[in-house]
């Protein structure tokens, strides 16, 4: 199952078959069942050089865990992940280090991702001082070049992160995470943790440093309106399966999947001017220890049938990249339905 | 309609310290009127935060000082009662939901023993009416099968449900006034909306005034009626809340707007305002927002614009408001 | 580039130390700390010089159980004569010399443990951690008296069942610091650059607890010595060293309180008391130090107490939007927050 199977480039950076990520819970007694969080179940996902690959959903539906597999720091349960071509996890280790410097990392929380006790230079510089082979004074070049870049100044050097704002450390993680050029850059919701003012801002001199170092985002967010504005795939995913996948466009102007309408009515938008409809979902999200079987999004869904109980749903594509697994959209085969898998479940069924 | 619930005239908080003195609050003046949704606008650090502990009278002396005109909840003048009788009202007359339910919430004692002791203690009711209550509350605001969910504790609970739980709580005592202080920001978007719609239901419901802290225009557009925005302790505009997000006079106010990304937007860049909030104890001369301002004069450089009435309840801090433009 | 950067660092540590006994003279409790340890590491030292006596010397049967005096400034023993302020000064050298070496040993083998635990995880994790469960269990008083019986009643046994027990707390704070800083975000961002273990563990992990470990070894010092004390006061310590514990037990058992020979027994008492105050004084510094909301509101109370209240009122009136522009273009120069003495 490969998703944005039909225009395959050849220029794909990054791309993902069937990856899983499985945790082991901690047992509560020495001879307790072992189970296991299925962080992430059978993502496959591609990643064009040059784009911006979005990643929606809310906590717990296994986006940083995707995210981390991504970069190669958890190694995935099953499914391949292969950068540039090559499968990340069956190279060597030198292979494995060097890929892994053509990617690059931009925290959510600017608070805990800058080590209190090292200057601004320290680390700026961190990344070609462990790659080594590089004098002090051109170090001292490329960091001064790159603080240029995300707007400080050159006295911000010998100070240390205790003394800026969330938005300076997050420009100062992102200067750091570009030092090696890399040709990958995840950024993990990189303005949640920051100011409204802010934001902007951040967001701009990310797509800014976009277009001039030609990098590739995978852009994890919650908010659908950033991810629409700057993303031209996206993957919508809840409790650690992809729900709708494809081009942004697509997915804003056609969303097919009861999550995915949800979330777009959920947002609370500033427009007052437009009315709204909104669908509100019913309860919480489901533990991911043992999800629900069948389709994982079924307890919640307005539109629940007999058969999402039991039977998961598949992505099928609908249109020229968009994928939706759902239901209602693939239908249930003639037996199924024989077998009353198409009725609507009770209303109180999520409760 | 028209009386007042909460007045709050000149209050001025700084906290000292070892560098020079933290200029918090500077000068604010608050109205709610009956069943009224008044919010609080700003970034962190502009103190909106501390003007609800002011008012809750929860900020101790050392760290802070504070000055205050008039502090009036219901006709009843707060400013000079002392710390006991404070906590009488409280809980009883007005009540907070704070962002982090699991601090808020007793973690040793069941949610619903938590709700029936303020049944228990302001409406002098027995055990069992009291639980009746309770479990009749926790329905209210959408926690489903109440009566086993009251004898939960509060980590057994999700977030959105813990929530839920502190609203219950703080309407159980029919307060007059909620402040709530960014009662959505730890939850998820889905959740966020759930929780809004039970929190507007119930003030609307009981007729209760509301204060509500937040940084998220998305929440005020869907809660408040009136808007106050705050910009490094000072309210910089006061306007009913759909003429702010149609016709903000103050840059700041159009800045905050434009600088959140709607669905609607086109691709584009995203509007910034540059650089960032000033440090609260080095403040720029003259008006606050003037570094970062896109109108600002000589005069903003030099003097600090007054809050002027305008119509239609209208209150503006700026020499070079934005409506004359956007009327015509 | 390994050579001189490992220099750079040692003297960069070794600054880091220098600010932070900087730091401990710059707060008034730690000054009284610092002042007291050093006299006391003075006293050690210097002890043949300072002891007007010889302090091993038992043949003086015509000096027995004088009071205080010009010659016995702190009186002699009933038994033997010995001179009491030799003694307390011989005395300061086991208390130091075994507080200090216990306390060091323990913090190198309690960070080792405690970093090998959280850092490695898994396997060594676990491993450490049962260890420390067992050890936490069993009592060290009986195992002391059984090991000196076994091994000899010697300075170096008590030591290193100290320093074999006395490690668990120090790795378990350690190993939770550690996990603490092995899932923060700029380890990760470090790894991503392909940095080594060693590398992580040396510039991020350790310096990152280093603080915990220098107070918990001050802390750790006093400790050992009131144990030192009790042991050699039970007979347990070396029969041939002069300790303050002995001292007391000596007292104890030739009827000092019998004859009202007070200064006997209040010396050694004032000695330990000393000791493990100034140790204990720096520790609780240091934690203010370390802990930056206790030292914000340690300072806070401290200001209030001379907060001026003119200051105040000035910066209130110039929040006031009546308030003439000018003041507030003329707050440049603010008057001073603290009240400069009695001429407000």
């Amino acid at each position: 199952m490969i998703v944005n199977g039909n225009n395959r480039h050849s220029d794909a950076l990054l791309e993902m078959e069937s990856v899983s990520v499985n945790f082991p819970v901690k047992r509560a007694y020495p001879f307790s069942k072992r189970q296991w969080i299925q962080a992430v179940t059978d993502v496959s996902l591609r990643v064009s050089m040059g784009e911006t690959f979005g990643i929606v959903g809310e906590s717990g539906c296994g986006k940083s865990t995707l995210a981390n597999a991504m970069i190669g720091m958890i190694r995935p349960t099953s499914g391949t992940v292969r950068f540039q071509g090559d499968d990340l996890f069956s190279l060597n280790r030198q292979a494995f280090k060097a890929a892994r410097r053509n990617m690059q990392m931009v925290f959510q929380d600017p608070f805990s991702s800058l080590n209190p006790r090292f200057t601004v230079y320290d680390i700026i510089r961190e990344p070609l001082y462990i790659r080594g082979g590089v004098s002090e004074s051109d170090m001292k070049g490329k960091v001064l070049e790159l603080l240029n870049l995300v707007g400080l100044d050159e006295e911000d050097l010998q100070r240390y992160p205790s003394d800026f704002s969330g938005g300076q450390r997050q420009r100062i993680g992102i200067a750091r995470a570009i030092i090696l050029n890399p040709s990958f850059l995840v950024c993990d919701e990189p303005v949640s943790g920051l100011d409204v003012s802010v934001h902007a801002q951040i967001l701009n001199l990310l797509m800014e440093i976009q277009q001039s170092l030609n990098l590739t985002y995978v852009f994890i967010s919650h908010n659908l309106a950033v991810v629409k504005n700057i993303c031209q795939h996206m993957h919508v995913m809840y409790l650690g399966k992809t729900m709708e996948a494809g081009a942004a466009d697509s997915v804003f102007s056609n969303p097919l999947h009861p999550y995915t309408k949800a979330l777009l009515s959920a947002i609370l938008d500033i427009d007052v001017s437009r009315p709204r409809e909104r669908v509100l979902l019913k309860g919480d999200t489901p533990s991911p220890i043992d999800p629900p079987s069948g389709c994982r999004f079924w307890q919640r869904c307005p539109f629940a049938m007999e058969g999402c109980k039991t039977i998961p749903a598949e992505l099928v594509n609908v249109e020229p990249d968009h994928h939706v697994a759902c239901h209602l959209i693939s239908g249930f085969s003639s037996e199924q339905k024989a077998a009353g898998f198409a009725q609507p479940l009770s209303p109180q069924h999520g409760e | 309609m028209t009386d007042t619930v909460l007045e709050v005239r000149n209050l001025k908080v700084a906290f000292p310290c070892p560098g020079g003195v933290i200029r918090a609050v500077e000068g604010i003046d608050l109205t709610t009127k009956k069943g009224e949704c008044v919010a609080l606008v700003g970034e962190s650090g502009c103190g909106k935060s501390v003007t609800a502990f002011s008012i809750m009278k929860l900020l101790r002396t050392p760290p802070s000082v504070s000055r205050i005109d008039k502090l009036q909840l219901d006709g009843q003048d707060l400013s000079h009662l002392t710390e006991r009788d404070m906590e009488r009202i409280r809980g009883k007359e007005m009540a907070m939901i704070f962002q982090d339910a699991m601090t808020a919430l007793n973690p040793v004692m069941t949610v619903g023993k938590q709700i029936d002791e303020v049944y228990r203690r302001h409406g002098k009711l027995g055990k069992r009416e009291a639980r009746r209550q309770t479990v009749r509350a926790l329905e209210l605001v959408g926690v489903p099968e109440a009566k086993s969910r009251a004898k939960s504790f509060p980590h057994e609970l999700s977030g959105g449900m813990r929530q839920r739980v502190l609203i219950a709580l703080a309407f159980a005592c029919m307060p007059k006034l909620i402040i709530a202080d960014e009662p959505t920001t730890s939850l998820d978007v889905t959740i966020q909306a759930q929780v809004l719609d039970v929190l507007k239901v119930m003030q609307q419901e009981h007729d209760v005034s509301a204060l509500l802290i937040t940084h998220d225009l998305s929440v005020v557009a869907n809660m408040a009626d009136t808007v106050y925005v705050m910009y490094s302790g000072k309210i910089v505009e006061r306007a009913p809340m759909r003429e702010l997000f149609t016709a903000p006079q103050h840059p700041y106010s159009l800045g905050l707007l434009a600088s959140v990304p709607k669905l609607s937007d086109e691709k584009q860049s995203f509007v910034q305002i540059p650089d960032t909030v000033p440090h609260p104890m080095h403040k720029p001369s003259g008006c606050y927002f003037h570094p970062r301002c896109s109108s600002s004069s000589d005069r903003c450089e030099r003097h600090m614009p007054r809050l002027e009435v305008g119509a239609n309840d209208r209150q503006i801090r700026c020499w070079h408001p934005l409506h004359q433009e956007r009327e015509t | 580039m390994s050579k001189p950067n490992v220099i750079f660092q040692i003297v960069r540590r070794g600054g880091s130390l220098f600010s932070l006994i900087k730091k401990l003279w710059q707060h008034p409790k730690g000054r009284v700390g610092l002042i007291l340890v050093s006299l006391l590491v003075l006293t050690a030292v210097l002890a043949p010089v300072l002891a007007p006596y010889d302090p091993y010397d038992v043949t003086q049967r015509a000096a027995k159980g004088l009071r205080p005096s010009l010659q016995h400034p702190l009186g002699t023993s009933i038994t033997t004569g010995q001179d009491i302020l030799s003694m307390l000064i011989y005395g300061s050298r086991v208390s130091l010399m075994i507080g200090v070496s216990t306390g060091i040993a323990i913090a190198f083998l309690g960070a080792l443990m405690g970093v090998m635990a959280g850092y490695i995880g898994g396997f060594a994790d676990s491993l450490i951690m049962r260890v420390v469960d067992v050890l936490l269990v069993i009592p060290t008083l009986p195992l002391i008296i059984v090991l000196t019986n076994l091994l000899g009643r010697s300075y170096f046994v008590i030591i290193l069942v100290f320093v074999a027990f006395g490690w668990t707390g120090l790795a378990r704070v350690i190993r939770s610091m550690v996990l603490v800083l092995k899932n923060s975000n700029y380890v990760k961002a470090a790894e991503l650059a392909g940095a080594s273990r060693w590398y992580i563990m040396t510039k991020h992990i350790l310096p990152g607890t280093s603080h915990l470990i220098i107070m918990n070894t001050t802390l750790t010092c006093a400790g050992i010595m009131v144990a030192e004390a009790g042991l050699s006061f039970l007979g347990l310590g070396d029969p041939t060293a002069i300790s303050w514990g002995k001292m007391l037990a000596e007292a104890q058992g030739g009827g000092a309180l019998l004859f009202g020979a007070w200064w006997w027994i209040l010396a050694p008492g004032a000695g330990i008391f000393l000791a493990v105050f100034s140790f204990m004084r720096i520790g609780i510094v240091m934690e203010e130090v370390f802990n930056p909301r206790m030292k914000a509101s340690s300072g806070i109370y401290k200001l209030f107490k001379h907060l001026n209240n003119r200051y105040l009122d000035e910066v209130f009136r110039s929040m006031d939007d009546e308030g003439d522009p000018v003041t507030s273009e003329g707050s440049d120069t603010p008057p001073p927050p603290l009240s400069g003495g009695g001429h407000d």
